[in-house]
């Protein structure tokens, strides 16, 4: 077949978010890509410049679904910093035990989508099972499956109970029988093995200039971890491994998430068990003094990275997020080309893109400072009865 | 000859047509619970299969811009019957009343039609997920076919007869094919999962890659006349090894009264059946799906070996045998 | 090297290309001016032993556009190259062929400032939507959304 333009997306059984990539191919071979992101653009940035820090603590939450803990931690971390407001020790545990809850449940959703895009469903079944056992201790935690809204400026807005540590105890020992499993499930299935062996290969050299992060590029040897770069939260206090491979394809990719995926049950343990007592939030200042911050931060997909400056009042100036999967993307293009196109899938997987993450816009702006959440139906509404009032103007 | 009117109750009622719908609705609906259980999930009820179909015969037929309506018409009608067709020469209560010397040869012929209207519908499309679809279909055909036809001939061979129901009849008297050539039985299976395009093998149908590769296209009553013949095959597929391997309908002793021996074979066509249906199952179900180029590695590095192993074995034993 | 960086190298090495400073205890800082950037990326990247490109921030102070490129290696030390470019003519010659993953977010910049990189080999569209208006940068601090426009998405009945 000669050279053709398959289109893949914005609509696609593969994708789990719209993205949209036109892959130009010859036969079964690519030759070459091109990436739009533009689907779930929604102005968050510009949004956070007009909400004090009470009110843009939820907005951040949902830039993502999966990672709504890191954007929140990562702003409310980097403004901690330049109020110089020092958060307690029991505030940090528990932001410390949301994080690695997040990243085991991110990373489970990761290998059921993975055994899927392979059309392994099974796998998918089964991680997707022990997935809950993770969704409900976040859900007894803190009300919510996704979106936990546990951070403030100056703490946790919630408590554990004794009994809610207790059972989030009892449920691991489960989980972390059923990662054994899955490891071994790594080193023996075939399909797996020959499905994910191989492919995307990225080496070190590569992988650093292309600018990678998390475990795309933990999988080709870099071992750059913001946790143990940057430490933050109690992250220089636990005993706890980065974990890193040198296969450098999908296959290493595979293996590094599951061996984090054991990481986190270990540091989730620690924390439960050695939770300190004490308050959990300290009363922070209204308003930040002016200063400039480049926050850290290891979301479940890489290096989350919030720029933040402010400018002596509530608001923040200027909020930049650069999220994993925006600096995983040159490395997907790059992989992709002499590549199968039944590959795609994987390596696209792989680097366990969120696109809501990546591409976020704005655009629901109005005169009057009214904030919280606005539906959909509330925008139409809105903008309706302001066209109404232009028409009788 | 036999009675015109039996005749006609065989083909149309049982264990012909009406038979053959509801037993392929059946074995699909246990195909989907068993695949649940083992995932841990519920599974659908009995009726589902059933009510998919009623379903599917009512939606909107949508055609694409540009597309050739009537061969989109013609094509499931046409693998559909090629289908049925070929479930009325394997044996199921005793030996089929259509039997001719050669009709093993014609069963495998029709089973292939499918796959090839599924090519047709695929490039004719004009879609290019369709089209790569297509024409992985008929790659994949081309690299499990002949191991799959080694396989089934062989107990021909043994058997010195080209008609299916013939060699039930041998499998009477000596041991069953699958002891005798197990490398057949099990190159036989692995190509059957490929024919029916299930896991490992569901390359042309890969949802997460190609949409739903030639059957993007197909709505309404198209979809449904064209999942029934994919059910139907099932059925016939394994019937076929049941009836060549496992001894089909037939204990290894005779049974009187006539009437005693054809319900004990038909039981036992059902329980032989459901047993390769297991298999399949089990299959489908333990593993991810591999690349077309994957396939043809090892397609034709140790499957086809394999069954060209199994030829020369039978060939020897054949040669063996009779001059002794 | 991996032990962190300390401010005296980072002073040696970097003095000729402008104001060091060291923001906090892993970060530093060197402002300087569009023309030297090229020079001091590579001098970032080749003494201090700077691996990766940690993403390139932008900033909108009413006067000037801001641009922060963020280096980071083994010694996990982050040294930050700020430029500042005027407002009316915000051009500069794109990094792409130098910092590959520049290419990503050279492109978003320009999406969403207006900041022009030339040389970029494609510097379409990537975070705006097809139907966004070309002249219209969202985060820059004097943009506001015009009613008349139209800036993408589904028309609603009677407009």
């Amino acid at each position: 077949m000669a050279e053709v333009v398959i289109p893949i997306g914005p609509q696609h059984p593969a994708l789990k978010e719209p993205v949209n990539f036109r892959v130009i191919a010859d036969g079964e071979k690519i030759i070459r890509l091109e990436l739009n992101l533009s689907y779930t653009h929604r102005g968050i940035e510009k949004g956070a410049e007009s909400r004090d820090f009470i009110r843009v603590l939820p907005l951040l939450e949902r830039v993502c679904g999966i990672c709504s803990h890191s954007h929140a931690t990562a702003f409310a971390k980097g403004i901690e910093e330049i109020m110089q407001v020092k958060i307690p020790p029991r505030a940090q545990y528990i932001r410390t035990i949301i994080a690695e809850l997040e990243r085991m449940h991110s990373h489970l959703l990761w290998l059921g989508v993975a055994a899927h895009e392979i059309g392994f469903n099974t796998l998918f079944m089964w991680t997707w099972r022990d997935r809950e056992a993770v969704q409900d201790t976040l859900e007894e935690m803190s009300g919510n499956r996704v979106h936990y809204n546990m951070n403030e400026v100056g703490g946790v807005r919630c408590d554990l109970s004794p009994s809610q540590v207790q059972t989030a105890l009892a449920r691991l020992p489960l989980l972390e029988e059923r990662i054994h499993k899955y490891v071994a499930m790594l080193e023996e299935e075939e399909t797996m093995l020959l499905r994910f062996r191989g492919i995307g290969n990225m080496t070190r050299h590569e992988a650093l200039a292309y600018g990678a992060v998390g475990p795309t590029a933990r999988a080709s040897g870099v071992a750059c971890d913001a946790r143990h770069e940057d430490p933050y939260l109690v992250y220089a206090e636990v005993p706890w491994e980065v974990v890193t491979d040198t296969n450098g394809d999908v296959y290493g990719r595979t293996c590094v998430r599951i061996g984090e995926l054991r990481e986190s049950a270990k540091i989730v343990r620690y924390c439960l068990e050695h939770l300190p007592e004490g308050d959990i939030r300290v009363p922070a200042p209204k308003a930040a003094p002016t200063g400039e911050i480049l926050s850290r931060y290891e979301a479940p997909r890489g290096e989350l990275v919030h720029f933040i400056r402010t400018n002596g009042t509530d608001k923040a100036e200027r909020l930049d997020i650069r999220t994993p999967t925006l600096a995983n993307w040159t490395s997907v293009a790059m992989c992709l080309t002499g590549q199968n196109l039944a590959d795609i899938p994987v390596i696209v997987a792989a680097i366990d893109p969120c696109l809501s993450c990546t591409s976020r816009i704005t655009v629901l702006d109005n005169n009057d400072n009214t904030s919280g959440m606005i539906t959909f139906d509330e925008l139409r509404k809105r903008s309706r009865a302001r066209w109404q009032e232009q028409e009788r103007s | 000859m036999i009675d015109p009117v039996l005749l006609l109750i065989y083909v149309f009622v049982f264990p012909g047509f009406l038979f053959l719908f509801v037993y392929a609705l059946t074995c699909e609906f246990l195909d989907r619970r068993i695949a649940a259980r083992m995932q841990h999930r519920v599974g659908p009820p009995f009726f589902q299969p059933f009510a998919d179909v009623v379903k599917m015969m009512g939606k909107e037929v949508i055609d694409p811009d540009g597309v050739d309506r009537r061969i989109f018409d013609a094509a499931p009608v046409l693998a559909l019957a090629a289908v049925m067709t070929s479930f009325l020469y394997i044996p199921v209560v005793g030996a089929s009343p259509l039997a001719f010397q050669g009709d093993l040869v014609l069963v495998l012929y029709l089973l292939a039609i499918p796959t090839i209207l599924l090519f047709v519908l695929g490039w004719l499309s004009r879609n290019i997920f369709s089209a790569v679809g297509g024409v992985r279909a008929v790659t994949q055909m081309f690299i499990y076919e002949v191991p799959f036809f080694l396989a089934l001939l062989m107990p021909a061979l043994a058997a010195g007869t080209w008609s299916i129901s013939a060699i039930v009849v041998w499998q009477q008297h000596n041991w069953w094919c699958m002891f005798l050539q197990p490398i057949g039985f099990v190159v036989a299976l692995i190509c059957l999962q490929a024919k029916l395009e299930r896991t490992p093998f569901d390359i042309p149908e890969a949802e997460t890659e190609i949409v739903a590769g030639p059957w993007t296209e197909l709505t309404g009553r198209r979809l449904a006349l064209m999942h029934l013949a994919r059910d139907v095959s099932l059925v016939c597929g394994s019937a076929l090894i049941a009836a060549l391997f496992l001894g089909g309908p037939m204990v290894p002793w005779t049974i009187s009264p006539a009437w005693l021996g054809g319900i004990v074979g038909f039981i036992l066509f059902l329980v032989k059946t459901l047993v390769v249906l297991l298999i399949l199952s089990s299959i489908k179900v333990a593993t991810g799906r591999i690349r077309i180029d994957q396939l043809n590695a090892i397609g034709w590095k140790y499957i086809t070996s394999a069954a060209l192993v199994q030829v020369a074995i039978v060939l020897v034993a054949n040669f063996w045998w009779v001059s002794a | 090297m991996t032990s962190p960086l300390t401010r005296d190298v980072v002073m040696e090495t970097m003095k000729e290309f402008g104001i060091v400073e060291q923001v906090r205890a892993n970060r530093f800082r060197i402002t300087t001016t569009p023309d030297r950037l090229r020079d001091a990326v590579k001098t970032v990247q080749e003494s201090l032993a700077c691996e990766r490109l940690v993403t390139i921030s932008t900033a909108d102070t009413r006067q000037m556009f801001e641009l922060h490129y963020h280096f980071t290696g083994q010694h996990r030390t982050i040294v930050t190259v700020t430029i500042e470019l005027p407002r009316e003519t915000p051009e500069l010659p794109t990094m792409s062929d130098m910092l590959l993953p520049a290419g990503i977010y050279e492109r978003q910049i320009h999406d969403l400032f207006g900041i022009v990189f030339s040389g970029h080999p494609g510097l379409k569209k990537i975070l705006l939507n097809e139907d966004w208006p070309d002249n219209e940068h969202p985060l820059r601090k004097d943009w506001k959304p015009d009613e008349k426009t139209f800036y993408g998405g589904t028309k609603q009945e009677g407009r």
